[in-house]
């Protein structure tokens, strides 16, 4: 036992706590009862109640006087009519903390829970879990009724859960569990991007606030937004879908209407209502990639609706409103795109809470093994052809891996594509020491080109799109007319318009004019839908 | 310094009080190490740091480990001379017992070198523990043949849970205590049955009565009921008095929730039914209290009916603090000597 005071705080209990007459004493009274234990002496106690109880409040404070020469009692009244009113009483018992002077240098506090009705009780407990009373709860019951009941029992539960070793243990296993997840369950060895990861797990459990993700293409972010949001989903704190959007694919008076939505009518082609991208991300969590490449009018409804929660489609007179956590990503210096005019400072301010530069490939050598393993696995996974390298070939493929002359420009994807292309080359399975040579030089030449400025925007966009079997199995005419679709696409708001600007100078000479109908038929030719080529995509989790 | 087990013999607070005592009488400082170490609730509990601050109080001793719990406990008495004595007043949570107290404290007021007066709030017949009726009638009037002159006045009765009794003493000192002899009790003068009731059914109190004209054969006149009004809860005891030549005895039956008048009853007239049929001066519990008396006067003998373990623990304590013999011999059947010095 230490030396501190033992100070506690009850509510007097106007049916537990009541008694009359002498044979009050033969009656378990919790408060009383309390200050008779051989074990325990209550220097003080704080005890609370209502002021029509006052007269039952006196009647304790001297038979605990008489039974406990120990104890102060102190009385204070606190004003509540309706003991079951959680937010009456609650507000009362929370006013009572905040005047209280809590001194737990010299003074150990328990708060006593066994009087008081249950919503008292419960308001008791979030003020001790809450730390609003620095104490630990104590809760009393009767003996048995031959032991004449008083003292009875009392019990003293600490809320402070770090104090106790297994449940420690498990909470750092669970801790380690979610941080695993956000891995992927790749055991990645470089220290920095482990402290990252553990330092985004916090983040993620603790805050709704807005995160920023940087890095370089390819570095893991639109990954890693998405475990964060499974992650969230499976403790319970989004309910909602992640939608996932590239803001660089987002052009013109299309952008609008693909985030904000718009009403029937808005503009020409606007057959039907559309809720828009924000509004699919209710309750769950957007992240928008590349936000840098948002234009300025959208940064400004995307601001308030991260203040507010609120926005205005286009065309609508009523507002609508999506409660979103928000992850912004971004490969380039948004600080610098402030200074130049091109950002809000404003929305900058907002994102910029929660910052975390994920490193690209060539800053986490150590970490190349451990991702090849799992994109063999995840090609196994995907194939159902279980694939190994030959030792040479692992060999030879990790020692150019993790030289300074692999650039690895394009991260996490460079390596994937070379670990499907590998796989999909490795005959019986097996991958040997000519395919991993063959793709070193793949990959040289693929840096080199890119290092010579030779890639264009669209052929960019098209990469992104298209696998690479698909895109080099493309004639050049088609490769020229997809790309021109895709512009067109990028720059309309809905499938329709785009289809009226392709097909609309033969518009008025055909009988059948289901253009956005031909559109959506020409996409799916290479395998595209209309949201996928917007750069938008709407998931569920997966349960 | 002394060291005492505290968890040796009878292993509870009767080895603290005693070394409480006698550490006020002598002004010896001492340790008790291992405190209640075998029981359920080791260490020092309520009661026990109740007598622990009285003896400091009285003594104006220092005290190390005074808290709950405590498994051990320095105690330093200011000086070794006599102290000076004084007005004390002494409330004792959870109706603890105000006879526990007095015993730790009044051996050095009865040697001090002034009058003294002890109010003592808290239990006056609590279970295990000497009830007032055996320190006023028994307990005291031994003392007061050794020299020393002590009343004990009940000024309310407390019984078990609320307590609330007071009992008020006062102390003639004595520059030394006589020797006594106690080893016959001699004819049996006066027999007295009393059964108390408070704020509860005098038909409590006429079922005990019931029980000690059964088993003792007592006549009416000599079986009293006492129904009491100014204690502050229930409670109920039946007292059993037996004065002889040489001393009186004190039985006692304490009631309890839950527990019957006849088996109250009953066990006080065991008590003195055992103590009857032997040729002992004194019962086991008067025999507890003399020890420490006897060996500060530096003599004595007693005869008993039994030892209890808390004897024989005393006996180990004393002669910690004390340079003293004593010596117990099993004479007969229900018949102990015990001779001091």
């Amino acid at each position: 036992m230490s030396a501190k005071k033992c100070v506690v705080i009850g509510l007097l209990g106007p049916t537990l706590d009541n008694g009359k007459g002498a044979a009050r004493w033969e009656k378990w009274r919790p408060s009383v009862a309390l200050c008779q234990h051989t074990d325990l002496i209550v220097a003080r106690f704080e005890l609370l109640h209502q002021p029509r109880y006052t007269n039952l409040a006196e009647t304790i404070e001297a038979d605990t006087n008489q039974i406990s020469p120990e104890t102060e009692v102190r009385r204070h009244t606190v004003e509540f009519e309706n003991a079951w009113d959680l937010e009456e009483v609650y507000g009362a018992l929370h006013d009572f903390a905040r005047g209280y002077t809590f001194n737990t240098e010299t003074e150990d506090y328990f708060v006593h829970i066994t009087t008081g009705t249950h919503v008292a009780q419960i308001c008791l407990f979030l003020l001790t879990e809450s730390r609003r009373f620095p104490a630990r709860l104590i809760q009393t019951s009767p003996g048995a009724r031959r032991e004449g009941e008083a003292p009875g029992t009392y019990e003293i539960i600490d809320l402070d859960l770090s104090r106790y070793d297994r449940l420690a243990s498990r909470f750092t296993q669970e801790q380690e569990a979610a941080v695993s997840f956000l891995k992927s369950g790749i055991e990645t060895r470089n220290e920095n991007f482990n402290r990252l990861i553990e330092r985004i797990e916090q983040v993620a459990i603790r805050s709704r606030a807005p995160v920023l993700l940087t890095g370089a293409t390819g570095a893991g972010k639109s990954r890693l937004a998405r475990r964060i949001y499974e992650l969230k989903h499976r403790e319970h704190q989004v309910q909602g879908a992640f939608v996932e959007v590239n803001c660089a694919t987002l052009r013109g008076d299309a952008a609008m209407s693909a985030l904000f939505g718009h009403k029937k009518g808005a503009f020409t082609g606007a057959q039907s209502d559309r809720p828009g991208l924000l509004k699919a991300a209710d309750k769950g969590l957007l992240f928008l990639d590349e936000i840098g490449e948002l234009g300025v009018d959208e940064q400004a409804m995307l601001l308030r609706v991260i203040e507010e929660k609120k926005f205005l489609p286009l065309g609508s007179d009523r507002e609508a409103s999506s409660d979103f956590q928000l992850i912004a990503g971004t490969n380039c210096d948004l600080k610098s795109n402030v200074k130049e005019g091109k950002f809000r400072e404003d929305l900058y301010a907002r994102i910029n809470l929660w910052t975390f530069q994920l490193p690209g490939l060539r800053e986490r050598v150590e970490d190349i093994e451990p991702n090849l393993n799992y994109e063999l696995e995840g090609y196994a996974r995907r194939e159902g052809t279980h694939v190994t390298f030959n030792k040479e070939a692992r060999a030879t493929f990790m020692r150019f891996a993790t030289d300074s002359e692999a650039h690895w420009s394009g991260n996490f994807r460079d390596l994937n594509a070379a670990v499907t292309r590998m796989a999909t080359l490795a005959p019986g399975g097996r991958i040997s020491l000519e395919i991993v040579e063959e793709e070193i030089e793949r990959l040289k030449s693929a840096w080199h080109t890119e290092t010579n400025g030779a890639h264009s925007a669209c052929n960019h966009a098209l990469a992104q799109l298209l696998d690479e079997e698909t895109l080099a199995g493309l004639d050049l005419y088609d490769y020229l007319q997809l790309e021109s679709v895709i512009k067109v696409c990028r720059e309309s708001r809905t499938l329709s318009e785009a289809g009226r600007k392709l097909f609309g100078a033969s518009r008025d000479r055909r009988r059948v004019t289901n253009d956005a109908d031909r559109l959506r038929k020409y996409l799916a030719r290479f395998g595209l839908e209309w949201q996928l080529v917007c750069g938008a995509s709407i998931e569920n989790a997966r349960s | 310094m002394i060291v005492i087990d505290g968890s040796q013999g009878e292993g509870g607070g009767q080895i603290l009080r005693t070394s409480l005592a006698l550490a006020l009488v002598t002004g010896k400082r001492f340790r008790i190490e291992r405190i209640r170490a075998n029981r359920e609730k080791p260490g020092l509990l309520r009661q026990h740091l109740t007598a622990v601050l009285a003896a400091s109080e009285v003594g104006g001793a220092g005290v190390e480990g005074a808290m709950l719990g405590s498994s051990e406990l320095t105690f330093v008495p200011r000086s070794s001379g006599r102290l000076a004595g004084g007005d004390y007043h002494f409330s004792i949570g959870t109706a603890g017992s105000t006879s526990l107290v007095l015993q730790t404290i009044l051996p050095a007021l009865a040697l001090a070198e002034n009058p003294s007066t002890v109010t003592l709030e808290g239990g006056t017949h609590n279970q295990h523990a000497p009830p007032f009726d055996f320190i006023a009638r028994a307990f005291l009037p031994v003392i007061n043949r050794m020299g020393a002159g002590v009343t004990a006045e009940l000024e309310r009765y407390g019984f078990y849970p609320a307590g609330g009794g007071c009992v008020r003493v006062s102390v003639e000192p004595a520059k030394k205590l006589a020797r006594l002899e106690l080893n016959e009790r001699g004819a049996v003068r006066e027999c007295r049955a009393r059964a108390v009731v408070a704020n509860l059914e005098r038909g409590i109190a006429e079922r005990e009565i019931a029980v000690v004209r059964e088993k003792l054969g007592w006549s009416d006149e000599r079986l009293h009921i006492e129904q009491v009004r100014e204690a502050r809860s229930p409670g109920n005891y039946v007292s059993l008095e037996i004065e002889s030549e040489h001393v009186c005895e004190v039985f006692t039956g304490i009631g309890a929730r839950g527990v019957m008048a006849e088996t109250v009853a009953e066990a006080a007239c065991d008590g003195a039914r055992v103590y009857l049929a032997s040729e002992a001066a004194v019962g086991e519990h008067l025999a507890d209290q003399l020890l420490l008396p006897m060996a500060l006067a530096g003599g004595g003998s007693f005869t008993t009916n039994n030892l209890s373990l808390h004897a024989t623990t005393n006996i180990e304590v004393i002669k910690r603090f004390l340079d003293i013999e004593i010596s117990v011999a099993h004479v007969a059947n229900h018949q102990w000597q015990v001779n001091v010095g």
